[in-house]
């Protein structure tokens, strides 16, 4: 055991990133099971917050910014989560505080959006430019079968789920194609095109 | 608009919760690792895998545990260490941070003003832990060794220092 019953003075330790990844695990570990520890974990990263507000938001001149699209970023969550706010248009809540705006155009870089035509509803998908997830979202509460197309060959790749007001379908198996449906009972509703 | 504050939104992990909580902190984030990164595009990096993480494997985030901002930061800080202590071994000859001045950083006066004032309140032992540790972003034993001093008394320190600069930075009491 790397601590007694309780994470203890462990929990300071943690937040200030001064745990090894063993102890930092067991630490998680504890906290997901025990609110006591969770909450003074929760008081340390306040600590820390605090101490890093000294660090104001402005250091990031425009001179330190690196052009665009210069690296490979792992970045697929966000136009996912971008996704979902800008299509049914729920765009950004109240929080918009600072936003860095170089790096929110530097994630859009890196996906491509398509609208589905036809008789459905509106609909729209969004893919990693490198194909490596797509994320098809549908207006209402409906639930779609996803169908990709490729030399006319067809896969289904799942249904849409309902989740709020729109219905969503998320990803990140990779799977080629350059059209995909929407069938509802196996009749097309409405396609688009993938380029 | 989906129910529930942002905080219990993203315990659920909606996606729109990620997208929110990025445009929210992720400008304090990337600061934060930059200080420790002193390399803007590693910076960014940084918090993008963060996010990233937090997405795929899940995260222990609950309204429970307090501010939102305060676990995202404390995660952008660790990840930042990480990298920081991983390049540092590939480096060999690199002991600690003093990896590039290029980037200044910027400082709020006021706030630069609170915590020296705090700071000034540890003991002289809790203020070295905290100035190599956690600015420095030495591991304990590297500071045991800096110090002198056996690893459980840093520990002990490092901890009792935090709780001491909450009272006085989160809490509020007089510095
Ligand atoms: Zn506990």
């Amino acid at each position: 055991m790397i601590f007694g019953a309780h994470v203890g003075d462990a929990a300071e330790l943690y937040a200030a990133g001064a745990l090894t990844a063993e102890e930092h695990a067991a630490v998680e570990a504890h906290i997901a099971q025990c609110s006591e520890c969770l909450r003074r974990v929760g008081e340390a990263e306040e600590t820390v917050l605090a101490l890093e507000r000294v660090n104001a938001v402005q250091s990031l001149r425009p001179s330190n910014v690196a052009p665009f699209g210069r690296r490979r970023v792992p970045v697929w969550w966000i136009p996912v989560a971008a996704a979902a706010a800008l299509i049914v248009g729920l765009l950004v809540p109240r929080h918009g505080l600072q936003t860095d705006v170089a790096t929110v155009a530097m994630l859009h870089s890196h996906f491509a959006h398509a609208q589905f035509v036809g008789n459905g509803p509106p609909a729209k998908v969004l893919y990693a430019r490198d194909r490596s997830w797509y994320y098809v979202i549908v207006d209402g509460r409906h639930s779609y079968g996803v169908y990709a197309l490729r030399d006319g060959a067809s896969a289904y790749l799942g249904a849409t789920q309902s989740k709020g007001r729109v219905s969503e379908l998320f990803s990140s198996v990779a799977t080629p194609f350059d059209r995909l449906e929407l069938r509802d009972g196996g009749r097309l509703v409405e396609a688009a095109a993938i380029r | 608009m989906r129910d529930g504050s942002l905080e219990e939104r993203f315990s659920r992990r909606e996606a729109t919760a990620y997208e929110a909580a990025f445009l929210a902190f992720g400008a304090r984030m990337q600061t934060t690792a930059l200080r420790i990164l002193r390399d803007p595009d590693a910076a960014r990096e940084c918090v993008q895998e963060v996010f990233e993480g937090l997405w795929r494997r899940g995260h222990s985030y609950s309204p429970a545990r307090g501010a939102l901002e305060a676990f995202l930061v404390t995660c952008a800080r660790n990840a930042a260490l990480t990298s920081l202590r991983a390049g540092r071994r590939r480096r060999q000859t690199e002991q600690h941070l003093d990896v590039d001045d290029r980037y200044t950083m910027e400082e709020d006066p006021i706030e630069r003003e609170r915590v020296a004032r705090a700071l000034a309140q540890l003991t002289e032992g809790q203020a070295d832990v905290v100035q190599l540790a956690y600015y420095k972003g030495m591991t304990l034993s590297e500071v045991a060794t800096e110090l002198a001093i056996p690893i459980g008394t840093v520990k002990g320190r490092l901890s009792a220092a935090l709780r001491a600069l909450r009272r006085t930075l989160v809490v509020g009491e007089p510095a």
